[in-house]
């Protein structure tokens, strides 16, 4: 369910003139798709890990670039892009 | 008589075992349920030889994904139109803001859900169909707020990582380096957090529109949103 109230959160930002972008986890990839959110990047990480393991700093930080990158660069409502990064436990 | 095996795989989706992490087991059929904790166990009889929990973590990932993957977003939340801003200069330029569903809030300022003080995670597990009916309450957390002083308390997902390392769904610091930095414009000085496991309708018609407000007060350009 959280997946779906952060997609209506997004949506209603877009419509108050506020772009944005959506960072989830591959088991919810698809509700971004068919709801659609305005702009997401899917990871391939577990529920509650959306970003990276705890102490992956480094994953971490791609992925929210990635998902600036995509603010910049999407063309179209309903743009998501799979993210291919290691899911990198105990760094922490 | 013993409990047959639905119960039981049932049971780890806030039943008897609740395992935040493990709940997808509810939707799986008792073949595929059975399967993955074979697997499972396959695996980690392997882990005395190799050491490596790697294809273990994988299990568990790849099931998780497959099995909210199988289940179709209801159709009353699928829309013809998708709304889109583009943003109004690059986000080098932008003031950027960041908001999750994590349940994050500050030491000293817990949101108190339903009226408990010092609600605990378990107590807001058992109370997560309360929870799915309730207007969602933003929290406010300064972007510079040590990560002793946070908090998180969530009753729809393992809170366990975000326990661990904030910044698995809160990414304050690496949004203030990639401030530093120049990549980002300006961080919106409060992040904000919410328990996303609520009501839609309440998001949708109350909560949502009234953030919006709160952000663009605050002069934002863009949003990064974190569902967890």
């Amino acid at each position: 369910m959280c997946h779906v109230s952060v997609g209506h959160v997004a949506r209603i930002l877009e419509e108050r003139g506020i772009a944005t972008v959506v960072a989830c986890v591959a088991a919810f990839g698809h509700y971004a798709r068919q709801m659609p959110v305005p702009r997401a990047v899917i990871t391939p990480f577990p529920m509650g890990r959306p970003l990276g393991a705890p102490g992956d700093r480094e994953t971490q930080r791609a992925v929210v670039e990635a998902a600036l990158r995509l603010v910049d660069e999407a063309g179209a409502p309903g743009t998501v892009i799979d993210l291919d990064l290691p899911y990198r436990p105990g760094l922490g | 008589m013993g409990e047959a095996f639905s119960e039981f795989k049932d049971s780890f989706s806030y039943g008897s075992r609740t395992d935040l992490t493990f709940k997808f087991l509810r939707m799986l059929s008792e073949e595929d349920a059975a399967e993955t904790i074979r697997r499972v166990l396959e695996e980690t009889g392997s882990l005395f030889d190799t050491g490596d929990p790697a294809a273990v973590i994988d299990i568990a990932i790849r099931t998780q994904a497959e099995s909210y993957g199988s289940r179709d977003l209801n159709e009353r939340y699928r829309y013809e139109d998708t709304p889109f801003t583009p943003p109004p200069a690059p986000v080098a330029e932008s003031a950027v803001a960041l908001l999750t569903s994590s349940g994050h809030f500050v030491e000293g300022d817990d949101p108190e859900p339903f009226g408990v003080v010092g609600m605990t995670q378990e107590e807001a597990v058992a109370r997560i169909d309360d929870f799915l009916r309730e207007t969602p309450q933003l929290s406010v957390i300064p972007i510079d707020t040590p990560a002793d002083r946070l908090v998180v308390r969530q009753a729809g997902y393992d809170i366990r990582g975000a326990v661990a390392d904030h910044q698995v769904s809160l990414p304050l610091s690496h949004l203030c380096d990639l401030e530093s930095e120049g990549v980002v414009g300006r961080v919106i000085p409060d992040a904000y957090s919410f328990v996303g496991a609520t009501a839609q309708g309440r998001i949708i018609k109350q909560a949502g529109p009234a953030w919006a407000d709160l952000l663009l007060e605050a002069g934002t350009d863009a949003a990064l949103l974190v569902p967890v």
